[in-house]
């Protein structure tokens, strides 16, 4: 076991960030917390890098206490922060030795996977955000960390530079460095992580596979077509494996079983017609789930939900 | 103790890219020398016996000390925590203690120009008296710098912004610099002001050169509310940088 955590909770004044949380991250996974903002993400993982302390809980990183054991911790994980910056005048290749062990063969190598050896002596302050972000992920990986936290991995990058990101994440995973990953972005969850917990209000409210919470709370397909003019929406519904059909604007919308409604809908508008040309199926993936899962208030009090919206709605 | 060696070496090389920060802590004594040592005329009885420009040396000293630890110091640090640079430091392999430690070595070695430069400005302008105590003005120098660096880094650690240590470093720096024994001498003010200026710790700092440098009297007694300051404030940083944040 790489992490673990048991009852986790970190209060700010009165407001409850992070509420009696546990998970179990295990060696060379990689592991995702997701939630959208203010669910208390980033606070368990400053928690577990001993930049807060908790009022309560266990926590264990690689058997230590980060609350007790913090300076032989930093040596062994590395931290790309959410919010942080470097010196406005200090130089690529300068940061890399000032933050690294002085192995300047690995430095160099870390520049290069990064594509920054042509930055080297750029100041932090002429970078760009996504070039900001590629160096904090090398000084991350610095010093060959056993686990490392990336907090909003690809915030600032481009479509072309995250998906350059997400293959270099699992190098490092196929090196057998275990992995967390704090996200607001599930394509990039449901792409890299093994498992993923999801949080609410302080509150972990799932944890599994991305797959295992796609089927738990998302396991309805959409289709959207533009009908032909004879089409009888009635004769659609009516159909096995068809929940729903509505209509939006000239489009009809049908919702129904994950493996059914597009073959069905297929089907039927094959049938005596030309399929037509902007018909969409949106199968269901992690974005779906976490809206799903977010939305839902059954998995608490309702007077308890109504005051942490009214909280949240306050801040 | 390398990696606070390479912490305070990285820290310098940076100071020296910033010209704005050097010209205020460089220029500024050179500009107190000057025109301090020449305002008050040299039979004016207000100074102890001691001609004026001789008397000022220990306050240009002293504007030095202030304004690297009331300025300089905070404001740096302040916008190293603002933009989270202190942050990014926190998840490094160096200590807590590290990049303040860093800080007051970086600071005593702008301080110790800084004082070459404005004594041989003074030297080429006015003329310097003697030393009538080398060891006792050193210690003086020393502690005073010590003292206000550490106020510095405490300010720079417990103020929010950049803007608020800047704000609150202008607010004590120029009544230490005015009251302190850079503006008129003590004898010259009115009675409250002179006890005000009793209290300010700038004070302290000059006596504790001026006295072994003009035997004037034994600084003991201003060597000691130093080195009780000094404490405070180390104690203060300390207990704020071992701490993690809330």
């Amino acid at each position: 076991m790489v992490i673990d955590v048991q009852g986790l909770t970190k209060r700010y004044g009165a407001r409850v960030a992070v509420d009696d949380v546990g998970f179990t991250v295990t060696e060379g996974e990689i592991f995702g917390i997701l939630g959208v903002n203010g669910a208390g993400k980033t606070t368990t993982v400053e928690c577990l890098q001993g930049l807060r302390r908790p009022e309560s809980g266990r926590m264990r990183v690689l058997g230590l206490d980060p609350r007790t054991a913090g300076a032989q911790l930093r040596t062994r994980v590395g931290s790309q922060l959410q919010a942080s910056a470097l010196p406005d005048r200090l130089r690529v290749d300068e940061a890399v030795l000032l933050f690294g062990n002085g192995d300047r063969r690995s430095a160099d190598r870390l520049l290069e996977t990064w594509h920054l050896a042509r930055l080297r002596r750029s100041s932090f302050a002429s970078l760009s955000g996504g070039q900001r972000q590629r160096l904090f992920i090398a000084l991350a990986l610095l010093n060959e960390p056993q686990v490392v936290f990336f907090d909003e991995l690809t915030q600032g990058l481009d479509p072309l530079a995250r998906g350059e990101v997400w293959d270099a994440i699992r190098d490092v995973r196929a090196r057998g460095t275990t992995v967390v990953l704090v996200t607001h972005f599930m394509d990039e969850a449901e792409a890299l992580c093994d498992r993923v917990m999801v949080m609410r209000g302080g509150r972990v409210v799932d944890a599994g596979t991305p797959a295992d919470l796609i089927d738990r709370h998302a396991r309805s397909t959409t289709v959207t077509f533009t009908p032909p003019v004879s089409f009888d929406p009635t004769t659609l519904a009516a159909m096995p494996g068809v929940d729903v059909v509505e209509r939006d604007g000239e489009q009809i919308r049908a919702i129904g079983s994950n493996q059914l409604v597009a073959p069905v809908c297929a089907a039927v508008l094959g049938d005596n017609h030309i399929g037509p040309p902007d018909l969409r199926v949106h199968h269901p993936d992690l974005e779906d789930a976490l809206i799903a899962l977010v939305d839902d208030t059954t998995a608490e009090p309702p007077s308890e939900a109504g005051a942490r919206r009214s909280r949240e709605g306050a801040s | 103790m390398r990696s606070l060696w390479r912490l305070a070496a990285s820290e310098m090389k940076l100071l020296m890219r910033e010209p704005m920060v050097l010209t205020f802590v460089f220029a500024f004594p050179v500009l107190t020398v000057l025109v301090l040592g020449g305002v008050f005329d040299d039979n004016d009885p207000n100074f102890e016996g001691a001609l004026p420009s001789d008397y000022y040396v220990a306050a240009y000293i002293a504007v030095v000390i202030a304004a690297i630890g009331l300025v300089m110091l905070p404001v740096h640090l302040a916008s190293y925590r603002e933009r989270g640079v202190l942050r990014r430091f926190d998840v490094s392999r160096y200590p807590r203690w590290a990049l303040p430690a860093a800080w007051i070595l970086v600071a005593g070695v702008v301080a110790i120009v800084s004082i070459a430069i404005l004594l041989v400005t003074g030297r080429v302008t006015y003329g310097l008296p003697e030393p009538h105590n080398v060891l006792g003005v050193v210690v003086g120098v020393l502690l005073g710098a010590f003292t206000f660096m550490s106020i510095g880094i405490l300010l720079g650690m417990a103020l929010p912004s950049a803007r608020s240590a800047q704000g609150l470093g202008m607010l004590l720096f120029f009544p230490f610099f005015l009251l302190g024994g850079a503006g008129p001498p003590p004898d010259a003010m009115g009675d409250p002001m002179s006890s005000i200026a009793n209290v300010v710790p700038l004070t302290h700092v000059v006596r504790s050169i001026q006295e072994p440098w003009l035997d004037l009297g034994n600084p003991t007694g201003h060597l000691i509310v130093l080195a009780a300051l000094a404490l405070l404030a180390t104690a203060g940083w300390v207990t704020l940088t071992v701490r993690p944040g809330g």
